[in-house]
């Protein structure tokens, strides 16, 4: 066993049998006070604001419609990609998947507003490719402006989650129900279309639900390449009515679409969980994975995969690194051209300096606060017995469910009353909503795993209930509580959606500074600020993955 | 039913590994054969090699006369008429009981009324009638292997394979279904191919075994000879948990290297003279309580298990670990005075002495 775990000869002062119960009821007035009172606030402002009428104006309509159209497109595409990937990276030959797997994940590491500004310098109307297009045959290939670009660019940010998710399930079936199905007459592509594929369906139902209403909150790409077509989305507008001032009464319109959001998000959860009843228990184990041959299919297949993946990640990385070293949008990439000034010029600006600086405090806190948070809920939820402990484990990973918007919408309306109004601390609260279900699901399998009888040989050598809890469970948890903080602040330090629309002067996040820079016109700037982020991102992860597998 | 044959069948994986070295072995139509080994002897892979889940490197497959394997050339499983049971059963958790027995005679593209009348008929014959509309989930473990059973006879396939198909089931269960699974494959007079580790299994169900070890097949024969008749010491230890000692045999009789064991040549049961090694079953051994001798007679008891025939001892005689069957149960620390009243002789054979 590990040596984290230390057994106390006996009790210390100051620890009762009893206090674990201040533990445990601490743990759920925060978790209940972070996740409900926005969410509270939003319904009850809307509802008293009666403004529902507002939901049959043409603008939401529009927008709402917007909004379905390109989360579910993207949805849809983004687990047809994943399946596909799933499908022949852990389950056929096709060459070189160990690589392959890399690439067709980058796009994960890439915020996705990053990716919008940098597929914009691949596919902007006078931009790389469409400038080489329009040089050779006097028309744009494809302008990426518009709803086929929004769900373009959400599918290409979406699909790498649902390759993790379906993948994972892939592994978790039994190599021998599809080689009996191969003994009982069907062919490889038959025992994936009647066994495996059947047995995905929970995988590809969870995997759909969470892109969908990621892809619903997402604030970023439907803001860089639908406002200039005039393209509104539930999540655009309502940062168009909080920061226009047109509109008479914004908080209460808003919440109105938050509302509206929020039944979205629910429809997909039931579904989710409709699906999920039916689920089917996988008992045996696998034997010898057995991969499938896909013999004649193997080299075209293996050449247009990869030659998708590439074209993913090395394309919006090259259009970044090149719109970053040329002063202007629009001068020929030239080496007499070539100048690093756009570095020194978006970080000598105070806007991105403050950006920094926010964006390394709130996700450093909100790490810190999500993993202390993040390792009781899940010490309580796995390691006492006591009802409701299902229900505080709910409280706690569903804001997972509520897209990024409703969350911002419900702290904007609460701020004024708590006093949080115009502070970063608005940007805190409501990022520790956000991701403490990242930490709640880091720590949970490990703390389940822990056999009751280490904490009971405590208790035998002399500890109260609470204190064999904190010295072995949670003890041993705190790698997994570690881990879990730094997705947090991996997350955080390059998010958009929630800073942007509860910035206030002073508090804007490196998001915000980079979105501002691009909405400007800077693009070259914003482009440069971009890359560095990329960069510094893939670092982070890199160091992370390094740290996984020590 | 067809018959199986394999000739010099070799397999080596990419990684250099190499799970089967020149197999030949031919399975007659309607015969029963089991393979035995230890881990990793490459019974499984000879089975999967069958199935057509693996292609050999070397040497040909054919089923009912017709190769269905060869070096850069196979039939894949799904065109190779057979029904397999695996350990794990592998019931398709997704589908209904009749549906994951209807699947080979969909996939065969019978007609509808004839899928529902064999699901029927099959089900009946393992003994689940009734059963077709059940989620497997609700199934026992050992309800669940005869679902796999029906499911591997619907399609009436060439050739049963069974994958460890018992080993995953409690005893007395298992019991059952041994004694179901010879009775119904005789009846059906099916050719069966099956992979266990365990030895009585193996010798109670099969009308032939082979044995295997690092590759290669050591013996293919029945029970009786291969208990009494093991070709090699390697199957005299494994069958039967003989005990083995290197020595030199004359005319006058066998004399151990390094132990004060003597045996007189009418005795010892074997051709040749020379060096080689002896093999002792544990039946031909008689342990003699408090019986006077001499200081090499004198062993003492080790290990004494009780069983319903005879206890399974082990003594110790002279640094010997001797294994021996006796009536009673002696008591461990008794000492007693070893009788090997018959035991078999296997000369080195050139290059191998030693």
């Amino acid at each position: 066993m590990s040596s984290a775990v230390t057994v106390r000869p006996a009790p210390r002062r100051g620890w009762r049998a009893d206090s674990f119960t201040g533990v445990r009821v601490i743990v759920w007035l925060v978790t209940a006070g972070v996740v409900l009172t926005p969410l509270a606030a939003m319904v009850a402002l809307a509802v008293q604001g009666d403004q529902f009428a507002l939901l049959g104006s043409e603008d939401v309509v529009v927008a709402a419609r917007n909004s379905v159209v390109t989360s579910l497109a993207s949805a849809i595409g983004a687990v047809a990609v994943g399946t596909y990937l799933a499908i022949v990276l852990d389950h056929t030959d096709l060459r070189g998947r160990a690589a392959l797997r890399l690439f067709a994940l980058s796009p994960m590491f890439i915020p996705p507003f990053v990716g919008a500004i940098a597929w914009l310098g691949v596919f902007g109307p006078t931009m790389g490719v469409n400038r080489v297009w329009s040089d050779g045959f006097g028309a744009p290939l494809w302008n990426i402006y518009g709803a086929d670009g929004i769900i373009f660019l959400l599918t290409v940010h979406s699909y790498p989650l649902a390759y993790l998710i379906i993948g994972a399930a892939l592994r978790r079936i039994p190599s021998d129900l599809e080689q009996a199905a191969r003994i009982a007459g069907a062919s490889g592509v038959g025992a994936l279309r009647d066994v495996t594929i059947p047995l995905l369906r929970p995988a590809l139902v969870a995997s759909f639900t969470l892109t969908f209403v990621s892809n619903l909150a997402d604030f970023g790409i439907p803001a860089i390449i639908g406002l200039p077509e005039r393209y509104y989305t539930l999540a655009t507008l309502i940062y168009r009515s909080i920061q226009s001032g047109t509109v008479a009464a914004p908080l209460s319109v808003v919440s109105t679409i938050g509302v509206a959001l929020l039944a979205m998000a629910v429809v997909a959860a039931l579904l989710d969980a409709r699906v999920n009843r039916q689920h089917t228990e996988l008992d045996s184990t696998a034997v010898v994975r057995h991969r499938l041959d896909l013999a004649g299919a193997r080299l075209p297949l293996s050449a247009l995969t990869w030659l998708a993946a590439l074209a993913i990640t090395v394309l919006p990385i090259v259009a970044l690194a090149t719109q970053a070293v040329l002063p202007a949008p629009g001068v020929p990439l030239a080496w007499e051209h070539l100048t690093l000034d756009n570095f020194g010029r978006a970080l000598g600006l105070r806007s991105t300096q403050v950006g920094v600086r926010n964006s390394l405090m709130l996700a450093g806190l909100a790490a810190a606060i999500c993993a202390v948070l993040g390792l009781l809920v899940g010490l309580v939820t796995t390691r006492t017995r006591a009802r409701g402990n299902a229900l505080l484990n709910g409280l706690a990973i569903l804001p997972q469910a509520i897209p990024g918007t409703v969350i911002a919408v419900g702290w904007l309306i609460v701020a004024p009353t708590l006093g949080l109004f115009n502070t970063p601390w608005l940007i805190l609260v409501a990022y520790v909503m956000a991701f403490l279900a990242l930490v709640v699901q880091a720590v949970s399998a490990p703390l389940r795993g822990i056999p009751v009888t280490l904490e009971e040989a405590a208790r035998a050598s002399g500890a109260t209930q609470t204190r064999a809890l904190f010295d072995i469970a949670l003890r041993l948890a705190i790698p997994a509580a570690v881990t879990g903080g730094a997705m947090v602040f991996l997350t955080a330090v390059r998010e958009l959606t929630i800073s942007a629309l509860l910035r206030s002067p002073g508090t804007q996040t490196l998001g915000v500074a980079i979105f501002d820079l691009q909405q400007a016109g800077n693009y070259n700037a914003s482009s440069a600020l971009s890359l560095l982020v990329t960069i510094v991102g893939l670092l982070g992860i890199a160091l992370l993955a390094g740290r996984e597998r020590n | 039913m067809a018959g199986v044959t394999l000739a010099e069948v070799g397999l080596t994986y990419p990684d250099g590994h190499t799970a089967l070295t020149g197999v030949d072995l031919e399975v007659a139509d309607g015969e029963f054969v089991a393979l035995v080994g230890p881990s990793g002897s490459g019974k499984t892979t000879l089975l999967r090699t069958v199935a057509g889940f693996l292609a050999p490197s070397r040497g040909t497959v054919a089923i009912g006369g017709e190769p269905v394997a060869s070096p850069g050339a196979g039939v894949p499983p799904e065109g190779r008429r057979l029904g397999m049971v695996f350990q794990q059963h592998a019931i398709w958790p997704h589908m209904s009981v009749g549906a994951n027995v209807a699947y080979p005679l969909r996939r065969a593209r019978r007609p509808r009324a004839e899928i529902g009348e064999r699901v029927t008929e099959v089900l009946a014959l393992v003994g689940l009638d009734g059963y077709a509309d059940r989620n497997p989930a609700t199934l026992s473990g050992g309800q669940r292997q005869r679902v796999a059973l029906a499911r591997a006879l619907a399609p009436t396939p060439r050739v049963l394979l069974l994958d460890e198909a018992l080993s995953a089931l409690d005893e007395p269960l298992r019991d059952q279904l041994r004694v179901e699974l010879r009775s119904l494959t005789r009846q059906l007079g099916l050719t069966v191919i099956h992979v266990t580790h365990d030895r009585d299994e193996a010798l109670a169900l099969a009308d032939r075994i082979a044995v295997l070890d690092a590759g290669a097949i050591v013996q293919v024969d029945t029970p009786e000879r291969l208990l009494h008749e093991p070709a090699t010491p390697f199957v005299a230890g494994f069958l039967s948990d003989a005990t083995l000692l290197p020595g030199e045999l004359t005319d006058s009789g066998f004399v151990a290297d390094e132990h004060p064991l003597r045996l007189a040549r009418d005795v010892v049961v074997g051709p040749g003279r020379g060096s080689g090694t002896l093999a002792v079953l544990p039946g031909d051994v008689v342990l003699h309580e408090g019986a006077p001798g001499g200081e090499e007679g004198r062993a003492e008891v080790v290990s004494s298990l009780y069983g319903r025939t005879a206890s399974d001892v082990i003594v110790d005689w002279h640094g010997l670990r001797l294994r021996a069957e006796s009536d009673g149960r002696p008591v461990v620390g008794a000492r007693v005075r070893p009788e090997v009243r018959r035991a078999l002789f296997y000369p080195d054979v050139a290059g191998t002495a030693g």
